[in-house]
């Protein structure tokens, strides 16, 4: 097994856990939250995507509803900011599982457009379920999270508590796709017949995969609310779903460093664009056009490709 | 004697038209059993339907005593009857040694708990399923390739990981679909030598093929299907002389046949 990535991953989180300590700009430092978040999201939507094949819009709903449930644990329930992000994961897994066991019954197309359709339902009901939601208005003065008498209460503490999560999840992510159950997800994408021919059933994989994929982005969701001390119906906004499957794409579906390594670049890259504000969206575009054009199965596609044309040359 | 696998007036049809019109069947244990016959005879619907990939509309199906008629295939797999198919399926983007790992992993102890534990009986699964797979890999003569996607291999080399994959787990039968269509002729004899050194090691066999020197040459009962029913049951050599079999197969009467064979040899 290649231990590389691993170490080079474990390098960087301990770099990026350095951040705050070499920039006082809360700015900088949030630009570090959102990629953080947004590349556990991001690695979330790979084990359902990029592994098990199944495109799943409903990554964006997960988000809102984590979020929502993490916020209202603290203000309507009286709950602290942990105890509603386990909240956040355990009620979109239950969903999870509520959408999937019929849906994943039905061919992967169906799968698209069902998880899409709960997106747009999320949204509605965040926007019209107004007792429970507060609708447009949203749910602002979201307060800081504390642990052991600690308040996270400037944005630079925040930060930890962000990496810490952020650290948690994706090791555990790793520890999945990386053992035997990745690697049966990775069979059933490639082959689902062939896989039920060797006696493995497809059906509990894909459901424990989309739930856990769930409840991630849930979680992920909720710590991203904190960081913005709001939440409305804008936190559904297909920005976001946008941008974890860009990620995806851009990393090399199926990849998990891929991913991660996209996750990093690609929510600084708007940031250090900010040089010419005007151009700032176009030249994020070009860039994105042209790494398709480029490497079309992503980053880890590219290298992927690389290395079989160099393993046929030797073999010839 | 029971036979290992039992197919008993097998039935089904597609918008009124018989595929299986009442097909009974039967491979013993250690043999190997060729299912012949002409395009749209039903032998690959019977092969679907007996491995679980198709429903049956009637029949009883029947392994080592065991009915296994309307299981799902993944349970049909469990109960020991591994399969190929006609287009080759592999995983195209996984090494030779992970196509074989996955093909016994849900014949060991190991749960997934094991292995986060990486508990002895992890560690003892894996290791028997390596020394299995390594043997294998050997019979087919890709040793080279043990760390290697299997995509890139040739079309024929696809149907050996195919085959192996199926032998992984140590299965009681093993039903192949067309394992040499598409296959270069020489790699066919190396294909026919791993086979029969398979089966004088036990292993028992039922073979759905056109190629019919291959059959001939393999098979110790061969079973011939036409229009979704059996038309004809023997040795190889019994086959080749009936009447029924010549016209329905080769359109042959037997006087031509036996001037093609005379021919050929």
């Amino acid at each position: 097994m290649n231990r590389l990535p691993l170490l080079l991953g474990i390098v960087a989180a301990l770099a990026f856990a350095a951040l705050p300590l070499v920039t006082t700009s809360n700015y900088v430092i949030g630009v570090g939250i959102s990629a953080l978040v947004f590349t556990v999201a991001a690695a979330a939507l790979n084990l359902i995507y990029g592994f098990t094949g199944l495109l799943s819009f409903a990554q964006l709903g997960f988000w809102g509803i984590g979020g929502y449930a993490t916020a209202l644990t603290v203000v309507t329930f009286g709950g602290t900011f942990w105890q509603g992000l386990v909240w956040a994961a355990l009620l979109n897994a239950v969903v999870a599982l509520a959408i999937g066991y019929p849906t994943l019954r039905t061919g992967r197309h169906a799968f698209v457009i069902v998880t899409l359709t709960f997106a747009l339902l999320v949204t509605l009901v965040a926007r019209d379920w107004v007792d429970l939601t507060r609708g447009p208005l949203g749910i602002p003065d979201l307060p800081r999270p504390s642990a052991f008498g600690h308040r996270f209460a400037s944005t630079a503490h925040y930060y930890w508590v962000a990496w810490g999560f952020s650290v948690l999840m994706l090791a555990f992510l790793y520890a999945l796709c990386s053992s035997r159950i990745g690697r049966t997800l990775v069979a059933i994408k490639q082959n689902e017949p062939l896989v039920r021919a060797q006696g493995i059933s497809p059906m509990p994989y894909k459901l424990a995969a989309f739930a856990i994929s769930a409840a991630v982005t849930g979680a992920a969701g909720g710590v991203y609310t904190f960081h913005l001390g709001i939440i409305d119906p804008l936190f559904l906004d297909f920005y976001y779903m946008q941008t974890f499957l860009i990620i995806v794409i851009i990393g090399g579906a199926g990849s998990f460093w891929g991913v991660v390594a996209a996750g990093v670049a690609l929510s600084a890259l708007p940031e250090v664009l900010r040089f010419s504000a005007d151009l700032r969206m176009i030249i994020y575009g070009v860039i994105l056009v042209a790494a398709m054009f480029v490497m079309p199965s992503g980053i880890a596609g590219w290298l992927r490709e690389r290395r079989l044309q160099r393993m046929r040359e030797a073999l010839r | 004697m029971s036979a290992l696998l039992e197919v008993t007036d097998l039935r089904k049809s597609y918008a009124g038209v018989h595929a299986l019109d009442g097909v009974s069947l039967s491979v013993e244990a250690g043999s190997i059993t060729g299912l012949i016959g002409p395009n749209g005879s039903g032998k690959s619907t019977a092969i679907d339907c007996i491995s679980g990939f198709q429903k049956r509309d009637g029949g009883r199906i029947v392994l080592a005593g065991r009915d296994i008629s309307g299981l799902p295939a993944h349970h049909i797999a469990r109960a020991g009857l591994m399969r190929t198919f006609q287009t080759v399926r592999i995983y195209e983007r996984l090494s030779l040694r992970d196509n074989l790992a996955i093909a016994a992993q849900q014949f060991d102890p190991a749960t997934w708990l094991d292995e986060f534990l990486r508990t002895r009986r992890y560690r003892d699964a894996v290791a028997a399923a390596e020394g299995r797979a390594r043997e294998l890999v050997e019979l087919i003569g890709l040793q080279r390739y043990w760390e290697i996607e299997t995509g890139i291999l040739s079309y024929g080399q696809k149907k050996l990981v195919a085959l192996a994959a199926a032998l992984m787990p140590r299965p009681r039968i093993v039903v192949l679909d067309e394992p040499v269509a598409g296959v270069n002729p020489s790699r066919i004899r190396e294909i026919e030598a791993a086979l029969a050194a398979l089966n004088r090691a036990g292993e028992t066999f039922l073979i759905v093929e056109h190629n019919v020197e291959f059959i001939t040459n393999l098979c110790h009962r061969v079973i011939v299907l036409d229009q979704g029913r059996k038309l004809a049951e023997g040795t190889a050599q019994e086959i080749h002389t009936d009447p029924r079999v010549l016209e329905a197969y080769l359109g042959m009467t037997p006087e031509m046949a036996e001037a093609e064979m005379r021919g050929a040899a």
